[in-house]
């Protein structure tokens, strides 16, 4: 019939999969892996951490539902600025934005190797994790911790899957969340019941030397656990009447995941402790269930595995999602002339975008040498910063193109994105001095990221100026933009 | 050269409505500056294009359609004094910007001086009046397609289709490649892409820019 292989068009979202594909993201690894780090930091506190997370990161949904409706353009946040911001502003954006999925990718699949340990411990194919030594390869004489190969095997299987075929439709990440929301519930409802709930102690809230200001890290370690909004945005124009259905699946996204994640928490607090909690580190929710959940029963023996099971089927859901999200970043920024091209192509064959997806996930697979801790506060850091430069997007707009239209307008305008970007930026304070104490790696790492992306910008500046012979009608726009507004030169000088 | 276009259209009625949504199908950006407030209603329904309410003359209001960033403007609203006046704003505040201008009167030629490109849509609409009339059984492609595009494509060098041969390309689905290149023989699957050539399409709407992006890069 016809003359050539074909592959079949995607279908089209409704507002159950929008919300779904937001909920698919948050829900994921931020409540089975970041749990108990946030108890390490903040104590029995670490509720508080996800509310107040939840109420911070609204205030920038407000700023997203009004720009996907004004700008009717897939791509997330880096499509918005881009059409609000000069080059310079807008590519930072895109090059910020693409490395905090890299490394979320690098994240969850540092927390579906612990959890994944458990879940063979549980049916006893291994010792207790702890005791999992390293792997000895026969090849090379060194030990790969064993952490570090599965999640490394993780990352290359998913990438392998997405650079070939086509992403996974809107209808399979429905089932995904809701059977990630199914195993969170069952966990809560065994928890709220259990014998060691009744006696739970929540008192003191900060034990030892910790303040109220302790959670403050801590919220920003955990802000990744809320970047879901932005990957409801880059699907927008596969969604059905977007004008409506973006703003009500980022409000309603959100609205879930607080409730859901503020009753994991409190019960895994209240079952295992925060000092439990935080012993178990990466696999703090699983290792709270396996405590409280019935065993002996048929089939899967022990109640908990069927948490343990939650916690690596999130992580590895989590860990696809942010393989396309980071993927889809670069592909956008090829579009826009803002990577090399070949990075806005797809794939004559696999017709997949090729190219960004190899290359996100080679940084991927480099990041999975971080400790968790690390991985988490850097991706959280890239994340506070793009959401104050989508704030500031959403005020500029207001200002220079007062007669565009938009849709949907939030309440109390300009309130919401001032404290989006001023909540944002003392989150973005206070982790980074949380880091000059703790973790000067992810630091330099970071720094070192935004200086190889203004390398970058130059270089690729100066070969599309000399290759084509005449500058390009954005690079000659480029001379007359507005300088650059306040609250970006916060966003792009803050990191330093 | 970049693959994708920053348009600007001035007028959301018919011709600047459908044009937008060809446009939007092929993967360009498009913003839409419209005068009626109702007729923006619908624009802003149809999500097509990020759309500023205002006079397409006036140049604050091509401002804040960030002309200074667009490669093309097209004014296509019903008046040609409008249509003249927003395109020679437009020029005037960024010299690199191609204008396209809808005209109301055969005379194109004299208004080449101001514009790069005129555009005459009741000539264009003529042709297809005439097709009808004659109502001939066999008739050129272009006009009587219903959503189905038949496009003719120059296969860019470096494109991700570039060189191949059609049985390596996987197309999306709604895709056939018509002609071999040049328009000398009939595809055949060992029939190669060669970069400079052209090579007529038939694509369905919601796969154009993907194949665009497989032949242009």
């Amino acid at each position: 019939m016809s003359s050539h292989g074909e592959r079949a068009p995607e279908a089209e979202l409704g507002l159950l999969d929008a919300t779904m594909i937001g909920m698919g993201a948050m829900i994921g690894a931020g409540i089975f892996v970041l749990t108990g780090l946030a108890a390490e930091l903040s104590g029995p506190a670490a509720i508080f951490v996800f509310a107040l997370n939840g109420v911070v990161t609204a205030f920038t949904g407000l700023s997203y539902a009004e720009l996907a409706s004004a700008i009717p353009k897939s791509g997330g946040g880096y499509a918005f600025v881009r059409e609000v911001f000069a080059d310079l502003q807008s590519f930072l954006m895109g090059w910020m934005l693409w490395f905090a999925y890299m490394i979320a990718g690098a994240l969850y699949a540092l927390g579906f190797a612990p959890n994944f340990l458990e879940l063979l411990h549980v049916y006893g194919i291994v010792p207790p994790p702890g005791e999992v030594g390293a792997v000895a390869l026969p090849v090379v004489d060194v030990g790969i911790p064993a952490g570090v190969g599965l999640a490394f095997s993780a990352v290359l299987l998913f990438v392998a899957l997405n650079a070939v075929s086509t992403a996974a439709s809107g209808s399979i990440e429905t089932i995904f969340t809701a059977t990630k929301v199914t195993i969170l519930m069952v966990f809560v409802g065994f928890g709220v019941t259990s014998p060691m709930f009744t006696t739970a102690e929540f008192q003191p809230l900060f034990p030892g030397d910790k303040t109220a200001f302790s959670i403050l890290p801590a919220m920003g370690l955990t802000f990744i656990a809320f970047e879901g909004y932005d990957l409801i945005t880059t699907v927008t124009e596969e969604v059905k009447n977007p004008r409506e259905n973006i703003p009500k699946a980022i409000f309603v996204s959100l609205a879930v995941t607080v409730v859901v994640y503020l009753l994991v928490v409190t019960v895994a607090i209240g079952t295992l402790g925060a000092s439990g909690l935080a012993e178990a580190g990466e696999a703090g929710i699983a290792a709270a269930a396996t405590e409280f959940m019935p065993t002996g029963l048929p089939v899967i023996k022990n109640g908990g595995a069927v948490i343990v099971f939650g916690a690596v089927f999130s992580t590895l859901t989590a860990l696809n999602a942010v393989v396309i999200a980071s993927s889809r970043v670069a592909f956008s920024m090829g579009r826009e002339g803002q990577l090399l091209p070949r990075f806005g192509q797809i794939h004559h064959r696999f017709g997949t975008p090729f190219i960004a997806i190899v290359s996100s996930a080679i940084v991927m697979l480099g990041s999975v040498v971080l400790p968790t801790q690390s991985a988490g506060n850097m991706s959280s850091l890239f994340f506070l910063l793009s959401f104050v430069v989508v704030n500031g997007a959403v005020i500029k707009l207001r200002r220079e193109r007062p007669n565009m239209r938009r849709p949907y307008e939030m309440p109390f305008y300009p309130l919401p994105p001032i404290l989006g970007i001023v909540l944002n930026l003392v989150l973005t304070g206070v982790l980074i001095s949380f880091l000059v104490r703790t973790d000067p790696l992810a630091l330099i790492l970071s720094a070192g990221w935004i200086i190889l992306g203004v390398i970058a910008y130059v270089a690729l500046d100066r070969r599309g100026g000399g290759e084509s012979g005449e500058p390009t009608a954005t690079a000659a726009a480029a001379d007359h933009e507005p300088t650059p507004t306040d609250s970006e030169r916060g966003a792009v000088t803050d990191e330093d | 050269m970049k693959s994708k276009l920053d348009v600007i259209i001035a007028g959301g009625g018919r011709v600047g409505f459908q044009t937008a949504e060809i446009l939007d199908d092929q993967g360009h950006d498009v913003s839409i500056i419209e005068r009626d407030e109702d007729r923006c209603d619908d624009l802003s329904d149809a999500y097509l294009a990020t759309v500023v309410e205002g006079d397409a003359a006036n140049p604050d209001i091509l401002e804040q359609a960030d002309v200074e960033r667009a490669d093309v403007v097209a004014a296509l609203t019903g008046e040609t004094g409008v249509n003249l006046a927003a395109c020679m704003a437009a020029r005037e505040l960024s010299p690199g910007t191609r204008t396209v201008c809808r005209i109301d009167r055969a005379a194109s030629e004299a208004y080449t001086r101001f514009v790069d490109a005129v555009l005459f849509p009741e000539r264009a609409g003529a042709r297809v009046a005439a097709n009808e009339i004659v109502g001939s059984d066999v008739r050129t492609l272009a006009d009587v397609t219903g959503t189905l595009d038949i496009m003719q494509i120059r296969v860019e060098e470096g494109a991700p289709a570039a060189g191949r041969t059609l049985k390596e390309v996987r197309f999306p689905s709604g895709t056939l490649v018509i002609s071999d290149d040049d328009g000398e023989r009939i595809a055949r699957p060992e029939t190669t892409l060669d970069p400079g050539r052209q090579y007529v399409v038939a694509v369905e709407p919601e796969v154009v820019d993907e194949v665009l992006n497989l032949l242009r890069g």
